[in-house]
């Protein structure tokens, strides 16, 4: 199969993750890893919502203020997901800001902690490189080591805005087989 | 991509395929003959090639300077010069016009015009300096992953083409299900995302 095929096959698995990274930043606030590291999980202000997939509809991009947010959440209730947001994270004492797409979970717009003035010369500069690099390893893995804890054995959780009457019984939070009682 | 400084954008790759055991040799030699070559002074419309992470101008690369053990830092360099549809319209009407005076009255064939075309478009592209755009790459050869410093379409296709080209391995996007595929391996958890189906979390509400 090549990656199109994949992608519009699977972005599901996208627009799920980035829904229960809501409901983290909004219920919970962190998430210990399978290494024992907490990562702090905020949302910034940009969520985007979209028809899931194999289903049409409009978009909803609200700005991550409570007064715009319920309008994000009605369309939680109305069978949309996360299909972007801005997220911020915290992993080892350092703060990172990034924009998610489901599509591909890669960061966009990623603000790192600030690093030590470089000294001059070319190895100053590689320091410099090196340390950056550093970051960005430190934003991707802890991005994967959340997408490691979004699993089946983290099912039940509901996504923000639910009451407990109304919630289904999956709620996002883990990769799932069909079975008996729904999709 | 902002690897030195500012925020920066990713796409992410996964390298698949067999490296030589003379690995950074390899490296050096593919790179080299990689390299990006100006199309200052020429009627070239676009070049792609390597450059140093540290000065785009820089091409020599001494002591390898992409190499920062286990990564490999360098710059994918795109030089493009375009001709204003404008621009060629009116130079094109004016070698119309000198032709025609030179013809005493007779008409341009078709042929004519569009050879007079062609050349005033060739002159333009000799005259337009081209732009030139960076994006920062940096390959983690421990772990076969690639950072391109763009999420644009045009740019990542040019890089795919021109890592593909330079190194003969693939670079594979990494996809949130190929990605989990990676983390999760070829286990039961595996095999769980490999069946997994869309949750609707649809309550019922217009």
């Amino acid at each position: 199969m090549d990656v199109l095929a994949l992608l519009n096959e699977k972005v599901f698995l996208g627009q799920e993750f980035l829904t229960w990274l809501w409901y983290v930043a909004e219920e919970e606030g962190s998430v210990q890893l399978e290494d024992g590291r907490l990562v702090d999980v905020l949302l910034g202000e940009r969520l985007v919502l979209g028809p899931m997939q194999g289903q049409e509809g409009t978009r909803v991009t609200v700005k991550g203020r409570e007064a715009s947010l319920a309008e994000a959440r009605q369309g939680l209730r109305r069978g949309k997901l996360v299909e972007g947001l801005r997220l911020g994270l915290t992993l080892d004492g350092e703060e990172y800001w990034l924009n998610l797409e489901a599509a591909e979970l890669a960061p966009k717009a990623l603000k790192m902690p600030p690093t030590a003035p470089g000294q001059g010369g070319p190895e100053g500069l590689e320091g410099l490189v090196l340390e950056r690099i550093s970051l960005v390893d430190g934003a991707l893995r802890g991005l994967e080591g959340l997408l490691l804890v979004y699993r089946p054995e983290n099912r039940g959780r509901r996504p923000p805005g639910r009451s407990s009457s109304r919630s289904p019984e999956r709620a996002p939070g883990g990769w799932r087989c069909p079975g008996p009682g729904g999709r | 991509m902002g690897l030195i400084k500012g925020s920066l954008s990713l796409s992410r790759y996964q390298v698949k395929g067999d490296t030589p055991p003379d690995f950074w040799d390899f490296v050096d030699r593919r790179i080299r003959a990689n390299l990006f070559l100006d199309i200052e002074g020429s009627t070239e419309e676009q070049a792609v090639g390597w450059v140093s992470a540290h000065d785009y101008l820089d091409t020599g690369f001494a002591y390898a300077s992409y190499a920062l053990d286990p990564y490999v830092v360098l710059s994918l360099r795109l030089d493009r010069r375009r001709v204003p549809a404008a621009l060629l319209k009116k130079y094109h009407r004016l070698e119309i016009t000198k032709a025609l005076a030179l013809r005493e009255g007779r008409g341009l064939s078709r042929a004519e015009r569009e050879d007079l075309k062609e050349k005033v478009r060739l002159d333009l592209l000799r005259r337009i300096p081209p732009g030139t755009q960076v994006f920062e790459v940096c390959w983690d050869t421990r772990r076969g992953e690639v950072w391109l410093g763009s999420a644009a379409r045009a740019v990542r296709d040019l890089f795919e083409d021109l890592f593909r080209r330079t190194f003969d391995l693939v670079p594979w996007p990494r996809i949130p299900y190929l990605l989990a595929g990676d983390l999760l391996g070829q286990g039961a958890l595996g095999q769980r995302l490999e069946a997994a189906r869309p949750l609707s979390l649809y309550q019922g509400e217009d």
